[in-house]
């Protein structure tokens, strides 16, 4: 077959000793790049850009998506261990992965985000080998008003963000769509509050407030109740040695949640301009409904962790597939991607992977290792990041704000922004305090934009009339599906709650 | 903190490139440039767009060539659209040794927002190259070529679309409706991934682009090429027909080039153009201006000035009809 042929290709151009350091040091970076926050995989590539000029281009496109599949990796080691996402993909392993960690489980939290990562991370090669070119038909029939669908099936899961105090949540939200409203109007050109500051003409990027909001609104809070004092204590009570390793039951509880992350992050992964972000926030809100005990998430539920970062992999191996097979660059990081291709003097279009078939399969055989060089280093690297939990609070303290300052500046290099984050860590400490919903005004920045620009280009497009989401088929699928899940998830959330009730009942 | 560290070096060693070392000679007073100096040369943008990658490949040239005898510090400093770091080349007014590449934000940022600085305060050196667009349709589309493109606009409602409204996209179709006799809706996207699926779904009916990353769609039939808006079409759309050749009055298109700080000293603006005069005729600058489709347009010193103030203000009329800026 010619799948197989093509894959043992790639493999043998994979295996080639200097292809594997480039693809070794590739991973490494991503997952440096990957821990600190706000530095994320389309800043690293970037940078590393230039110096591939002169590289072979087989070996430098290795390296280049191993930074980014590597920084999915990375990205959740300060989400788990401080609270505070490495990477905007990561955001929402923060809402378990942090509880988890302070109840002395930050050792399996690490594991299971490794293993997850590689599960999501493996199956989105597997399908992009198998499935690639029928994705490449979904990905090139999304036009804005498909992404006004898309968008508006994601806010659908800040149902779920917004949890118990709904009327606080609802304020959340709202914010968030307020802020996401900043910066000059796409359709007329007109600035919208920048007060006229340059910094502002982009809008209020997400990155900033959720650095913010998750991890300086922490400290806050952690400086408030006291922590600072305790003399030896670190941030976590971490006297369980032992727990270092997931037990079976980690496993066994997770196993299809991976394999829905998986899938749900993949599908998601290959709209281009979704992503992994989207992705995992998704990922979260369905492994909640779907759960037998919804009122642990939030609280250190194994399956919060696992299903946001199998989808975020996923995704990111998802986005690949418009690169490849359009060569439409779905995410910030797939764009640096492209442009190296084009520097290389390379086309990359429907044409390429015909064209360029070693470039092609090297890379998706390449991913193959890549995830499994990605577990091993994660594994060996968990008991030297687990120490940073045992340093004193009052010394860790500062140098969270260090990282977060320095991780919000590096991104764009705005002054404005470290005030942002600034003015969102206070926000993020009364947001805690007053028990609102930090992940549904971060939820409603990202989804909002995204949600009225695809709207009203959707209106522009067919001068007002709502009839052109019934004339396309692939939002009428859209609308379908999402009218399906609508009906299935409470009926199976309740379900869920009946049985698991009585599975409690009869324990 | 150690991996913090880490990174930053490597981020320092691809963001500083070291020019060879020249031979030292004892500086002279009035000799430009003084190998002693430093040439602090920035770049208003991220890594990896288009202005950096520009700014490097002439660096590449000037070292390969040994056409600068002293190191060259070469500095992203991105924020505001170019506004940050064009406003930091404002600052060092009088400095002979403060560099910088332009690109179309160069001319749209100071529209949008109040920078502090005008284009015109910076002393020029030479337009290099400017980026054209190419108008496409879906592949599918029964619209064969440039005419029963318009002829089909003056029947139909059309829509066109392309990236961002302060920006070439949207004005250069605009300036052609006018003159072709067609109205069309403009539908602005942020990104190019969106855009492109737009016109391959058949949402939007034609788009507005820069050749250089839909060449491989073009290839494969899956966007028709209707006409390219500069001056000679470029060798990868061999075939398509350029305004120029219609007799189709609209020359707009974004402006690639190289500004010195304001009042710089007129000794160092002779000594870019004449280095800049030979880094145009070097192979690595063809190459470059092949592999992102770009029209050479070379301007030097006040030619360049006086192409910034006319765009600028070719681009300001435009806006100001539609009501986009005041």
């Amino acid at each position: 077959m010619d799948l197989f042929a093509n894959l043992l290709m790639g493999l043998e151009l994979a295996i080639n000793p200097i292809n594997i350091a480039y693809l070794l040091v590739g991973s490494m970076v991503g997952m440096i790049v990957g821990v600190i926050p706000g530095f994320g995989p389309s800043a690293g590539l970037a940078i590393l850009l230039p110096i591939t000029i002169g590289m072979d281009p087989v070996g430098a496109t290795m390296m280049l998506a191993a930074i980014y599949y590597g920084s999915m990796y990375g990205g959740t080691i300060t989400s788990i261990l401080l609270n505070t996402p490495g990477e905007s993909a990561t955001v929402a392993s923060t809402f378990d992965g942090y509880p988890m960690a302070k109840a002395g489980r930050a050792g399996p939290a690490l594991v299971m985000q490794a293993v997850a990562s590689f599960v999501g991370g493996t199956v989105g090669v597997i399908m992009i080998t198998l499935l690639a070119p029928a994705f490449a038909q979904v990905s090139r029939s999304f036009g804005p008003p498909e992404y006004f669908l898309l968008a508006a099936m994601g806010m659908l899961t800040l149902v779920v963000m917004i949890g118990n105090h709904w009327k606080l949540g609802v304020i959340s939200a709202l914010i968030g769509f307020a802020l996401g409203t900043v910066g000059v109007d796409l359709e007329t050109g007109q600035g919208r509050y920048t007060f006229g500051s340059p910094d502002l003409i982009g809008g209020i990027y997400f990155i900033p407030i959720a650095i913010g909001l998750f991890g300086l609104g922490e400290l806050f809070y952690a400086f408030y109740s006291g922590m600072h004092k305790s003399e030896s204590g670190g941030l976590i009570d971490y006297s369980k040695e032992k727990e270092f390793w997931p037990n079976r039951n980690d496993f066994l509880s997770t196993r299809w949640t991976m394999v829905r992350g998986s899938i749900l992050g993949f599908v998601v992964g290959v709209m281009p301009g979704a992503g992994a972000t989207i992705a995992s926030l998704m990922a979260y809100s369905t492994e909640r409904s779907l759960s037998k005990t919804p009122e642990n998430f939030g609280k250190g539920e194994m399956a919060g962790l696992v299903a946001p970062e199998s989808a975020n992999n996923a995704a990111s191996s998802g986005a690949m597939i418009p690169l490849l097979t359009l060569g439409i660059p779905g995410s910030a990081s797939t764009a640096v991607l492209l442009a190296a291709f084009i520097m290389w003097g390379l086309r990359p279009g429907p044409l390429f992977m015909g064209q360029n078939p070693e470039l092609a399969w090297g890379l998706i055989a390449s991913m193959y290792l890549g995830n499994v060089a990605l577990l091993a280093i994660s594994i060996f690297a968990i008991p030297l990041f687990v120490q940073i939990i045992k340093v004193p609070y009052r010394i860790l303290g500062p140098v969270i704000v260090v990282i977060c300052t320095l991780g919000t500046f590096v991104v764009h290099a705005s002054f404005v922004e470290v005030g942002l984050m600034f003015a969102a860590g206070i926000a993020g400490f009364f947001m805690r305090l007053y028990g609102f919903s930090p992940a549904a005004l971060v939820l409603a920045l990202v989804l909002g934009p995204l949600a009225e620009q695809a709207l009203r280009q959707t209106l522009t497009i067919s001068r007002g009339s709502f009839g052109i989401f019934l004339d396309r088929p692939a939002s009428v699928w859209i609308m379908v599906v999402t009218a399906a899940l609508l009906l299935i998830l409470p009926i199976m959330g309740k379900i869920g709650s009946r049985a698991g009730k009585a599975e409690r009942a009869g324990g | 903190m150690t991996k913090l560290n880490t990174t930053f070096k490597t981020g320092a060693l691809a963001l500083l490139v070291a020019a060879p070392l020249a031979v030292a000679t004892p500086a002279i007073a009035q000799q430009y440039p003084d190998p002693a100096q430093t040439l602090d040369w920035t770049i208003a943008f991220g890594p990896g767009g288009g202005n950096d990658i520009m700014a490097r490949t002439i660096v590449e040239i000037l070292n390969t060539y040994d056409l600068y005898p002293g190191d060259i510090a070469l500095e992203n400093r991105a924020g505001g659209s170019g506004a940050v770091g064009w406003g930091y080349l404002a600052n060092q007014a009088g400095s002979a040794y403060g560099i910088s590449t332009t690109s179309g934000s160069f001319i749209t940022t100071p529209l949008q927002a109040d920078t502090g600085w005008a284009i015109t305060d910076f002393t020029p050196i030479a337009l290099l190259a400017a980026d054209d667009l190419v108008l496409v349709v879906n592949g599918d589309s029964p619209i064969q070529n440039l005419d029963e493109f318009i002829a089909f606009a003056q029947a139909n409602p059309i829509s066109i679309s392309g990236i961002g409204t302060v920006n070439v996209d949207f004005i250069v179709p605009a300036l052609f409706a006018q003159e072709a006799g067609f109205e069309f809706e403009y539908i602005s996207f942020n990104a190019m991934a969106d855009q492109i699926t737009a016109v391959l779904s058949g949402a939007v009916d034609a788009m507005m682009s820069n050749p250089g990353e839909i060449l491989g769609l073009i290839d494969s039939g899956d966007l028709r090429p209707l006409v390219f808006t500069g001056r000679s079409t470029p060798e990868a759309l061999a075939g398509v027909p350029n305004f120029a050749e219609l007799g189709i009055g609209v020359e707009v298109s974004m402006p690639r080039g190289l500004i010195l700080a304001p009042d710089a000293p007129a000794e160092a603006q002779e000594f870019w153009i004449e280095t800049m005069r030979r880094v145009v005729e070097t192979p690595e600058w063809q190459a470059y201006i092949t592999n992102n489709t770009l029209t050479p347009t070379i301007l030097f010193g006040d030619d360049f000035r006086d192409f910034l103030a006319n765009t600028q203000e070719d681009f300001a009329t435009v806006l100001r009809e539609v009501g986009a800026i005041d």
